[in-house]
């Protein structure tokens, strides 16, 4: 057991030696010449696009499940796999249990790792996989099956033990696959894409597997995905990443409720949030944000007073369940209903509010709405965002 | 699909005429290996069998030193071949390094030049270090034959082995050589047995290079076959002898790898 951190960790994409070494050359004379003229900053600019995963830092404590989270190539799958030693760490130190393993041999680096399209060995049946880590230790007979008949009740696959890796199922190989790499007790747990293989309900079941196991053994854990849902669902604290930058690492509920930015406002969440560029009109003490196209106006919480304006250009988030309809209140505003969709159990009602865009909102109000009636919304004020429309970071209120 | 009986029955009977078109030279040169220097013209079957051919050739010649000598430098290839080539089509199959695709195709290519267009140069070459009428010589310039053939199989092999199965190894704690024994070989068996003893084939029965780069200490069967063709008189008994047993071994080796020859050249390791 060991927590798991990363410090300052880059990666490089895979280069030849001699552009690495051009790449060095570089990165001195920009330190060394301060006088930043725009060549320089150009290259500056070139060598920081050439990071798979660029300056990523994170605490993992002890027995947590991190959730790594992400769209495909934002460098979740290199970080974990620099932590496993199969990626050379550029740069930055990675630490397990406090100790540096950048320069250890990836096997003693106490981590186990259930790779994403299983890599069973092919030649040898479901007991020799999951004892091939034990084998190779060179424990005796006696324990390697005591160890494997531990672990295999434990991952529900103590009947296939005999069967060869081909004869198995998708679900059937992760859970080998996993059992493979807890027989060794491993401090730090890894977990790339475990359930993006299998079909829906097979991934449902293994998702509360894993949650389960994970309970039991009580081991650190990394999850990389980049299904929100799976991550939101298993993880105690989610790391989301972009472009191999760390943008917000927090509990499932804080990146749902307070997304640093618009990046994770927008990929946290199903439905995602609205998110719309809006001017901001009105006077010194009322605002409103302002759809231009279609003239709808919704007030702006008084909590921003202090950080929009008149004249603003702001990106404004919002989720589907945070926009209410209330046709009682009066400072609700007035809109029309595009689309009525009944999902059943909830409602999703659109609203135009310019041309191809659509405001979402999810009701269990059981009232049926026809297209074009009107409608009366209002955003509850303590889940409103705004973002800075340049940058995407978050407008902090008061 | 079940095929209509007609389709079958021409089907098959292609077939037949297609087996007996190409077993007949096959079949003639074990009737001549039995038939007398009198009876040897006649293009009737019957005659009177006789084993003086045998005798002549198995007993009173030195045949077998000429059938050691293919065998030494055939398995020799084929072992330095394997030896060279598993390595060499793992490394295409899973480095990338400049000029990979060149390098690949250049070892194919060894496959297309005419044997006699390199031989020529070969001849001057092996005299002048030595390698002419050595072992060492034929095996070398046999690689020409069997390493193309081996790499390509083995190098298709080598690519449906995903490279995270060899990961999960290193992971588990093994060393490179402990994940090939274990982990790579049992995958690429089937490829490499039926490349293996293609090349063999094919090195068994190479001629040109044997009968230039060779030919006074080390005579392989193909080229000793030649020697029953004298000036004054061709020995059809003998060299149908000759043939006969030079081509047995190749018979029983294709009878007893059938199956691994059409599964290990036409399936992927991990498919299935």
């Amino acid at each position: 057991m060991a927590g798991l951190t990363f410090k300052n960790v880059f990666k490089q994409y895979g280069r030849t030696k001699a552009q690495q070494v051009f790449d060095a050359d570089k990165t001195v004379a920009l330190d060394a010449d301060k006088s930043v003229d725009a060549t320089v900053r150009r290259v500056a600019a070139q060598i920081d696009n050439q990071y798979a995963v660029n300056d990523f830092s994170l605490e993992c404590p002890d027995g947590e499940f991190i959730g790594i989270l992400g769209p495909s190539g934002c460098g979740k799958t290199t970080s974990l796999r620099m932590v496993a030693g199969l990626e050379e760490i550029t740069r930055g130190e990675i630490l397990i249990g406090g100790r540096m393993v950048n320069n250890l041999h990836p096997k003693d680096r106490d981590i186990g790792l259930a790779f994403e399209d299983y890599a069973l060995y092919p030649p040898l049946n479901v007991f020799e996989n999951i004892a091939f880590n034990l084998r190779a230790k060179g424990l005796p007979d006696e324990e390697i099956r005591r160890k494997v008949m531990e672990i295999a009740p434990l991952m529900k696959v103590e009947d296939l033990l005999d069967a060869k890796p081909a004869g198995l199922s998708g679900g059937q190989k992760q859970r080998v696959n996993i059992a493979r790499a807890l027989v060794r007790s491993p401090s730090v747990l890894l977990l790339d894409e475990p359930l993006s293989h299998l079909d829906g309900k097979m991934r449902q079941i293994l998702r509360t597997e894993i949650k389960r196991i994970h309970k039991q053994i009580n081991c650190t854990t990394i999850l990389v995905t980049h299904d929100q849902l799976e991550a939101m669902s298993l993880s105690d604290r989610i790391a989301i990443m972009k472009d191999g930058r760390l943008q917000q690492f927090g509990t499932p509920l804080e990146v749902y409720d307070n997304p640093v930015n618009v990046f994770v406002a927008g990929f946290i969440g199903e439905p995602p949030m609205n998110l719309f560029k809006v001017g901001i009109i009105g006077n010194a003490r009322e605002r409103y944000f302002h759809f231009a196209e279609r003239g709808i106006k919704v007030r702006v919480p008084d909590k921003y007073g202090k950080a929009v304006f008149p004249g603003d250009m702001v990106v404004l988030g919002v989720r589907p369940t945070d926009v209410l309809i209330e046709p009682d209140n009066p400072a609700a505003t007035d809109a029309k209903v595009a689309v009525f969709e009944n999902l059943g159990d909830e409602k999703r009602i659109s609203i135009e509010v310019g041309p191809e865009d659509y405001l979402t909102l999810i009701t269990d109000n059981e009232k049926r709405y026809k297209p074009g009636v009107g409608i009366k919304i209002i955003f509850r004020e303590s889940k409103t965002h705004i973002f800075d429309k340049s940058t995407g970071e978050r407008i902090q209120g008061e | 699909m079940r095929e209509s009986a007609v389709s079958f029955f021409f089907r098959n009977l292609f077939l037949v005429f297609w087996a007996l078109f190409a077993l007949f030279p096959l079949f003639w040169m074990v009737l001549l290996s039995f038939k007398s220097d009198a009876e040897m013209f006649s293009t009737t079957f019957i005659f009177t069998p006789t084993l003086d051919n045998y005798i002549n050739v198995l007993l009173h010649t030195n045949y077998f030193r000429c059938f050691l000598d293919n065998l030494i430098v055939s398995g020799g290839a084929v072992i330095l071949s394997t030896l060279v080539g598993v390595p060499a089509a793992y490394a295409l199959a899973r480095f990338n390094f400049p000029g990979k695709e060149d390098l690949a195709f250049q070892i194919l290519s060894f496959k297309f030049a005419p044997e006699m267009l390199v031989v020529l140069p070969l001849i001057i070459i092996y005299n002048r270090i030595g390698l002419y009428d050595t072992y060492l010589g034929l095996i070398w310039v046999y690689q020409l034959i069997t390493m193309p053939l081996l790499v390509w199989v083995l190098r298709g092999y080598f690519e449906d082995i995903p490279v995270e199965v060899e990961q999960a190894a290193q992971l588990d704690g093994y060393k490179w050589h402990q994940i090939f024994w274990k982990i790579l070989l049992p995958l690429i068996r089937p490829g490499l047995v039926a490349a293996a003893l293609l090349s063999f084939i094919f090195a068994w029965n190479s001629f040109t290079f044997p009968l230039l780069l060779s030919g006074i200490k080390i005579i392989p069967v193909t080229v000793e076959a030649l020697r029953y063709i004298g000036t004054d008189t061709i020995r059809y008994g003998q060299m149908a002898v000759a043939a006969t047993v030079t081509a047995l071994p190749e018979v029983v080796l294709a009878l007893v790898i059938q199956k691994h020859l059409v599964r290990g050249l036409s399936f992927g390791a991990v498919k299935g």
